[in-house]
């Protein structure tokens, strides 16, 4: 406690506590680009560009979809979606945001020709069409009941600006906020914007900074410097509290992290022993000891009960070291030679604390690993361009729309993330796709989920909390998804 | 044994001496101490404070490992991480050293220019580079942390090499029809063992501390292995409710290159003509 109060008084040497009017928000990467049609991180890019930019639909701290440029849609029938959209918005070059603003947009990340970061998510739509100024339809190819989840993750450009700048290292505000400085690598400030067509912002300026290391970031929010911050481990949630000046909190999140498998690789094409170390893994030990009790076991599969398709039926492996053993020696896998274990580091929440505490547990069993910590990127390349995954990583994944399709659709046979291939799972998820009636949509899902909890292409283990610290003069409603936004949050009494 | 008495004559020489001593003893005898495996741990056990008479008396790390077995197995990785750096880099620096000392002329110049280029380039910049190009693994840390290591064995040995080839005795063997090679490892070698020494000393103790950055960074042994410098990095966001598992790896390193320095000061001293007649 002492160490934190001497950094306390000189962090409030350093700067200055902000005022009533302005919130500081701490987030432990850079932003990467500005071009919202560029990145998929939720959590980092999105987060920052959604006060810049407008979206249709936004989705809410009571993870609901609010209408925001669109005031209300419908699917008009299974392969079409209307949008009706508020009228006089204006980018604040004065450019409009209207019906051709969408239909540019969709096309920028439907062209095939050039594809965007963010191109797979729209991959069923086929074009958007101006019915009137106010009035667009997006046609999709086949049914796509997760489209308007699916645009709450969706910012637009302004098409004339676009033209002669490059959005990447520019930004055109029409959002609620406009971009007042970027210092890359350290903070990003903007200003309300005057002229934004929905509900004004309650904090006048918002400044985002980047701090990386999470002592220095709850230092920084003890003292004042910032007013939130996330991704702390739950062990240090008590001290933030006790400080007196911000709380520490935690919140079921949408992200589910496992041990995936390269059913690719020899052992890992084989069944029983892929069930098996489901078997040797304590989740309840990671569970109560890692994270204080504040994450959730995984109940045999990757959704967690927030998700559209959840299977409320299915049960966890339990924790059975015997039964591993033995299940290990009948399936008669060749144990001579360590996996190949890898682990993107300062990714997830403990990550590498998780990782650890799983190669001990394979090793108790007779599993011996070889641990490789690699950057995330250099993960990211291996698993998405280079299709080399090594036998086992550790792995979290969340899809923004929490719908099964999406999150589910990273096993199917044939997705170049899949590394697994099981017509059966395939089939299901066809069947969940095939149609807009949400009850057979649920009941598809539901038996994807059973199909992969009895095929363990991962060990499943537990959905990731959501922890975050904020000041006690900022009102913050905790949300389990990655979104981490200013116009969400109101000056506290 | 004039060695030891002139050693027991210095108390700093002295202490660096006997830590030096203890650090490889406690690295060598390591398996016969009784310690648990420092590699597994057992998660209910995680993050308990250090209890001098208990079971874990320097506590236990974020996944419950016994901290007092991770520093101990720990200073094997190191010692052998830094000994076989410092020997490898000993080897080449001194061989090119005489050579260049010994040849001169065009070979001389060479290789001292590809010195004076590498003493341009930050060592910890090349250190990283190389490291994260090939892989983290024991044997690339070695090559990369001797590959910052010999241009100091080269420079000093080729200036103590520049004065023995004028001497009466590298004189003579040339006269009596000695080969190069000859000269170089017979005669000029052994003279020029002594320097190479003092610079080996005072270079394990840089090593030890680039090694534990190096393992700091990610890119030493990888765990579960135990190195200070991943203790180090894997603590510290802990460090204010779990001090001991930041503040033993830190001291075991800081001690372990105090050490080595004391001594190594003390030995420069020791070889040191001038110096030693003023004792």
């Amino acid at each position: 406690m002492r160490h934190l109060g001497y950094t306390a008084v000189l962090a409030a040497l350093l700067g200055s506590a902000a005022a009533a009017q302005d919130v500081t928000l701490a987030l432990t990467n850079a932003v990467n680009t500005l071009d919202p049609h560029q990145s998929a991180s939720v959590g980092l890019d999105l987060s920052v560009l959604s006060h810049v930019y407008p979206s249709l639909i936004l989705r809410g701290p009571d993870m609901e979809l609010h209408p925001s440029l669109a005031t209300e849609w419908e699917a008009v029938d299974d392969l079409t979606w209307r949008f009706k959209l508020v009228e006089g918005a204006k980018f604040a070059n004065g450019e409009p945001i209207d019906a051709n603003t969408v239909a540019w947009n969709i096309a920028r990340v439907t062209n095939k020709d050039n594809p965007t970061r963010i191109s797979s998510w729209f991959t069923p739509v086929t074009g958007a069409t101006v019915i009137s100024p106010t009035e667009v339809e997006i046609k999709t190819s086949s049914p796509y009941p997760a489209l308007p989840a699916q645009l709450s993750m969706f910012m637009l450009l302004p098409p004339e600006w676009a033209a002669s700048h490059d959005p990447a290292s520019e930004t055109m505000s029409g959002g609620p906020y406009v971009i007042e400085r970027v210092t890359p690598g350290d903070s990003i400030t903007m200003t309300r914007n005057p002229d934004f067509f929905g509900e004004a912002p309650a904090f006048e300026h918002v400044t985002f900074r980047t701090i990386p290391e999470t002592s220095s970031a709850i230092a920084a929010l003890v003292a004042g410097e910032v007013d939130f911050i996330n991704k702390i481990p739950p062990s240090e949630l008590p001290r933030i509290s006790a400080s007196g000046v911000a709380k520490g909190g935690a919140v079921p999140s949408t992200r589910s992290v496992f041990i995936k498998f390269n059913t690719e690789k020899p052992p890992m094409d084989n069944k029983m022993f892929r069930q098996a170390l489901n078997y040797a893994v304590d989740k309840d030990a990671i569970v109560d000891v890692l994270f204080g009790g504040e994450a959730e076991v995984s109940n045999c599969q990757v959704m967690t009960p927030a998700y559209f398709g959840y299977n409320p039926d299915l049960k966890p492996y339990v924790y059975d070291p015997e039964k591993a053993e033995e299940m290990i020696k009948e399936s008669g896998v060749d144990l001579s030679r360590p996996l190949e274990f890898e682990v993107p580091t300062a990714t997830y929440l403990q990550g590498e604390e998780v990782a650890q505490a799983v190669a001990q547990m394979f090793a108790d069993v007779g599993v011996q690993t070889e641990y490789r910590a690699m950057e995330f990127g250099a993960y990211m390349d291996k698993y998405r361009k280079a299709h080399d995954l090594g036998q086992m990583s550790l792995l979290g994944q969340a899809w923004p729309t929490i719908d099964a399709d999406g999150l589910l659709t990273l096993f199917k046979p044939g997705d170049q993330y899949a590394y697994w291939n099981d017509a059966n799972f395939g089939a299901a998820l066809e069947a969940g796709n095939a149609t807009t009636d949400p009850d057979a949509r649920k009941a598809a899902y539901a038996d994807a989920a059973r199909i992969m909890c009895e095929e363990a292409p991962v060990v499943f283990m537990y959905a990731q909390p959501a922890t975050y610290g904020v000041s006690n003069k900022v009102d913050y409603t905790p949300r389990g998804d990655d979104w981490v936004r200013a116009f969400d949050m109101k000056p506290a009494g | 044994m004039t060695f030891f008495k002139e050693l027991a004559r210095s108390k700093v020489g002295m202490a660096g001496f006997v830590i030096l001593v203890l650090f490889v003893a406690v690295a060598v005898l390591a398996p016969w101490l009784g310690l648990e495996d420092p590699t597994r741990g057992s998660l209910r056990a995680r993050m308990v404070p250090p209890d001098w008479w208990g079971p874990h008396p320097l506590g236990t790390d974020e996944v419950g490992r016994d901290i007092l077995s991770r520093i101990v197995y720990g200073s094997r990785i190191t010692l052998m991480v830094a000994g076989a750096a410092v020997v490898a880099g000993g080897i080449v620096g001194t061989f090119l050293g005489i050579l260049a000392g010994y040849a001169g002329g065009i070979t001389d110049r060479i290789l001292m220019r590809l010195v004076d280029i590498q003493l341009a380039i930050p060592l910890m910049m090349l250190a990283l580079l190389v490291v994260a190009a090939l892989g983290p693994s024991m044997v690339n840390v070695v090559a990369v942390l001797a590959l910052t290591s010999w241009i100091r064995y080269a420079r000093i040995i080729r200036g103590q090499v520049l004065s023995l080839r004028e001497r009466e005795f590298v004189q003579s063997a040339r006269a009596i029809g000695a080969s190069g090679w000859r000269i170089m490892l017979r005669h000029i070698l052994p003279n020029v063992l002594t320097p190479a020494l003092v610079v080996a000393t005072l270079e394990l103790a840089r090593i030890i501390v680039m090694d534990a950055a190096l393992s700091f960074l990610g890119l030493g042994v990888q765990p579960p292995n135990p190195s200070w410098g991943r203790m180090l990095a894997d603590g510290r966001t802990y460090i204010s409710t779990a001090w001991w598992a930041v503040t033993f790896p830190g001291v075991a390193i800081m001690l372990t290159v105090l050490g080595v320095n004391l001594f190594g000061d003390w030995l420069r001293d020791y070889f040191d003509p001038k110096t030693r007649s003023a004792r």
